[in-house]
């Protein structure tokens, strides 16, 4: 088994679907959190792009935490049975890399009035309008009481039910109006590993 | 052979990587652009988009969204993705840095107001755009002396990428004039017989 070590800050972020693919997977790997008032560190001068979260694997290192992700998913069997199902996890999780594009001017606005108007455009129409979509792509895959791609849990699941935790950033609950998501989300949140992940990961606000 | 339809408009945009890969691959494609303002887009097309948007790549019917997505599809189908997973991986690391540097572009290039817009450009190329090339430049370096690919010994989608960005920054060698390794590649892939064949015949668009 190769070993492990994914270091990120001591938050859920950009970090997090790695986190979730090594607790189902039932991998050990070193959890390493640099906390924000520490940032930079000497870590960063081996980051490919001067960034976390990395992920280093018998000393070889990989950025960007799609690209993280993905690998692991990989190695673990959660991508899919073949290329295009594969692809069409690549589609969904992508999707919420757009949302989280939507997200940040938003959640970054600090002046009251402007971030008001700013997150009420979010909440109410770009935020369900995506996930709109998603909604269906779930329904069309066997009804949506399953997985989202495929019909066995892959990061695509994994990365929906995290969504659930930076959206609750912006409001109390995000898929209040699409009942196949948030069945999924409850179903990946019962996943045992998953639930003890939970149970037991350090509490942060982002 | 299945049959594929890429799906945009006219301009090399989010779908041009794909177009890279179905032409230094040799594969035909239909390479469908709409004109929005002939109603062609949202037309009929739209509601066959997972995400109403644009590109898509249909393959035998079925539709694949996010040009990423599609891209790596394409990739690992014509062995353009890398030859181990380690590889793939990588290779996916420099696709993404190279869609945050076309994410940074997004930022200026539709920004309405004037003079925000030059202010901001102006940011992007004397700092942004420098401190991505430079980690570009480093990592290629690190791959054997940077005078091949970005990953293992042979053209993958990543190399393509680094073409694509070229043109992004509007085909000129000035934007890499500090970055010898990363400019020696982005031309060594511009001049792959493939790739040089279809960047002749290709059609000059605004974006």
């Amino acid at each position: 088994m190769p070993t492990y070590k994914l270091i990120y800050f001591n938050a859920r972020g950009y970090g997090e679907l790695a986190r979730l693919l090594f607790a189902v997977a039932g991998v050990p790997y070193e959890d390493i959190r640099v906390e924000r008032a520490s940032w930079p560190n000497e870590y960063k001068a081996i980051c490919p792009f001067g960034q976390m979260p990395l992920l280093e694997v018998d000393g070889k290192i990989l950025a960007q935490s799609s690209a993280i992700a993905r690998y692991l998913a990989m190695e673990f069997g959660m991508a899919g049975k073949d290329n295009w199902e594969q692809a069409r996890i690549d589609m969904v999780v992508d999707s919420f890399g757009d949302i989280l594009q939507d997200m940040r001017v938003p959640y970054l606005e600090t002046d009251p009035e402007k971030k008001e108007a700013l997150v009420k455009q979010f909440v109410g129409e770009s935020l369900p309008k995506r996930l709109g979509y998603l909604e269906n792509i779930l329904k069309e895959n066997g009804g949506g009481q399953g997985f989202i791609v495929g019909d066995s849990l892959t990061w695509a699941d994994l990365g929906v039910a995290n969504s659930v935790d930076y959206l609750k950033l912006m409001c109390p609950n995000p898929f209040e109006n699409f009942p196949l998501l948030a069945g999924l989300v409850q179903r990946v949140r019962e996943i045992p590993q998953v639930a003890a992940w939970i149970a037991k990961r350090p509490e942060t606000a982002t | 052979m299945p049959n594929y339809q890429l799906v945009y408009f006219n301009g090399r945009g989010r779908a041009e990587l794909c177009r890279l890969i179905f032409h230094t691959a040799g594969v035909p494609f239909e390479d469908i652009r709409l004109d929005h303002t002939k109603g062609e887009w949202p037309g009929e097309w739209k509601a066959k988009c997972p995400f109403g948007q644009l590109p898509i790549l249909v393959v035998d019917g079925k539709v694949l969204a996010q040009s990423r997505a599609a891209a790596r599809y394409l990739a690992r189908e014509f062995n353009l993705a890398g030859k181990t997973s380690w590889d793939q991986a990588r290779a996916d690391m420099f696709i993404d840095e190279f869609d945050d540097i076309g994410t940074e572009v997004v930022k200026f290039a539709f920004e309405k107001d004037e003079a925000k817009k030059a202010e901001l450009s102006a940011k992007f190329y004397a700092d942004t755009l420098p401190r991505h090339l430079g980690y570009l430049e480093n990592l290629l370096k690190e791959n054997n002396g940077g005078d091949g690919y970005f990953v293992g010994d042979s053209l993958t989608w990543a190399g393509l990428g680094i073409a694509n960005v070229y043109d992004l920054l509007g085909g000129t060698d000035a934007p890499f004039a500090k970055f010898p390794l990363l400019l020696a590649l982005a031309k060594r892939v511009r001049e792959n017989p493939k790739v040089a064949e279809y960047l002749k015949t290709r059609a000059q668009t605004s974006f």
